[in-house]
């Protein structure tokens, strides 16, 4: 058994080396709290390398978060801009549906103030002159109910007469219609006329020129065409246009705008005149010998 | 001796940077014991002698002692004797690929916890250590052992690139990593 020296140093060596710990223990039983000078020259050096490597893992970190929280941010972004997508379709669709809720209440109000017999009629389609000004519009109601001549109104005024009438559907005249001539009458001075067509957005009316006619007054019908029912609005007054005679020319824009029509109603017949003699009692027939068999 | 200073070197960055992204993202148990895998590499690595490497293992316990604020001298036996240990394992066993390599780092860490709290046990009274905390402490090494075994390959690969780009890998050619044998 022969030991080399190589052997002998290195076996001396790791007894020297395990001694250290053993003394590193021994010194902190001694004194469990305290640092040795070396222990803190250890850190005093250590310490700058520790600081660039927690640095360095702090930015990687920080970056990490940054980069993940981007992501996050990112997908509740497009989350939240396909909610506003989705409400931005029901806010209109909402509005509309306002809009629609609206004019059928307009209609209804009109179709309660209007005592006439009257069907309500959609709009189908429209013809507009080429610049863009609605001529002539189709409603959904054909010969069936509609007749030529019959009266075609809208909550907001009067819209024009059945022109055409088809299977299905029937063509209106509009009150812009150079053919149109309706009876109307002043609201505040009811001086009596015919409105005619003139252009595609204002009719015409002559008055005598002893009323005192204002700008902006209302022009509504008079009801005595027996089409179209008393007091509904036509237009307003725009100018007043002095003739030689005794005549002055009203120049009149149309209370409704016909390409915002959606629903209109025709007048199928006019209302009954009033009973004379609704207001009294009536007198009892006599039976003439006939009554109920008991 | 050039080769052991890298080894010290590499093993208190790795100490640095294992408390500073544990620091950044908050974690408190799964920390790898990278100095367990080093110390590893430098017992199976034969460009190290004994003396060197128990040098290196002394140095490294002893900064983990003082950057976990263990009693000093307590990391630096274990890993002390821990080195003994995979150095007389090295003579019969190699570590080839990749599962042997997280599982020497499996085994280094469990080793090196096993020979702390042992020691800590043992002289819990003088170092003034409540024997109570060292029991609940064994509940949670699994952890520290599972995160060693996750990144042994990985780092034993880095420290055998390292040394190969100082020129200080011991290996024969045919061995490099880069051969895939």
């Amino acid at each position: 058994m022969a030991l080399s020296l190589r052997s002998i140093r290195n076996g001396a060596l790791i007894a020297v080396l395990l001694g250290i710990p053993v003394l590193l223990l021994r010194s902190t039983a001694a004194d469990p709290h305290g640092m040795s000078a070396f222990d803190r020259a250890v850190r005093r050096i250590g310490a700058p390398l520790e600081a660039a490597v927690s640095y360095s893992a702090g930015m990687l970190g920080a970056f990490f978060e940054r980069w993940v929280l981007q992501a996050q941010l990112q997908d509740t972004n497009e989350r939240i801009a396909g909610e506003n997508r989705e409400l931005r379709q029901r806010m209109r669709e909402l509005v509309h549906l306002q809009e629609e809720n609206q004019q059928l209440r307009r209609a209804l109000q009109m179709r309660e103030k209007v005592p006439d017999d009257m069907i309500p009629a959609e709009r189908v389609g429209v013809d507009q002159s080429p610049f863009f000004r609605v001529v002539n519009i189709r409603i959904d109601r054909g010969s069936e109910y509609a007749r030529t001549g019959m009266a075609v109104l809208s909550p907001d005024g009067v819209v024009g007469r059945i022109d055409k009438s088809f299977d299905d559907y029937s063509d209106v005249m509009l009150i812009t219609d150079p053919r149109s001539k309706i009876a109307v009458e002043l609201a505040r001075t009811k001086a009596q006329g015919i409105l005619e067509g003139r252009t595609e957005d204002s009719c015409t009316l002559e008055v005598p020129k002893d009323f005192d006619v204002q700008v902006g007054e209302l022009v509504q019908t008079s009801g005595v065409d027996e089409l179209f029912p008393k007091g509904h609005p036509v237009g307003q007054v725009t100018e007043v246009e002095p003739l030689v005679g005794d005549k002055q020319r009203l120049h009149v824009v149309p209370a409704v705008r016909f390409d915002r029509i959606d629903v209109v109603w025709v007048v199928l017949a006019n209302a009954p005149r009033p009973d004379p003699h609704g207001e009294r009692a009536r007198k009892a027939v006599q039976a003439r010998g006939l009554q109920p068999i008991q | 001796m050039l080769r052991t200073f890298v080894y010290l070197m590499l093993g208190w960055v790795l100490i640095a940077v294992v408390g500073g992204l544990a620091d950044v993202l908050s974690l408190t148990i799964m920390l790898p014991a990278t100095t367990a895998v080093v110390v590893t590499h430098a017992a199976f690595s034969v460009g190290i002698s004994m003396p060197l490497g128990l040098g290196l293992a002394i140095g490294l316990g002893y900064i983990e002692d003082l950057h976990q604020g263990a009693p000093i001298g307590t990391l630096a036996l274990a890993h002390a004797l821990g080195f003994i240990v995979l150095r007389w394992a090295s003579g019969r066993i190699a570590i080839t690929g990749w599962v042997t390599r997280a599982a020497a780092g499996l085994v280094a860490a469990a080793l090196f916890d096993a020979l702390t709290l042992t020691i800590l046990l043992v002289l819990s009274e003088p170092l003034e250590v409540p024997r109570d905390a060292l029991w609940a402490a064994i509940g949670v090494l699994h952890w520290h052992a599972l995160a060693t075994l996750l990144v042994a390959p990985p780092l034993w690969s880095g420290v055998d690139r390292l040394l190969t780009a100082l020129r200080l890998d011991d290996r024969p050619p045919q061995q490099a990593y880069w051969t895939g044998k």
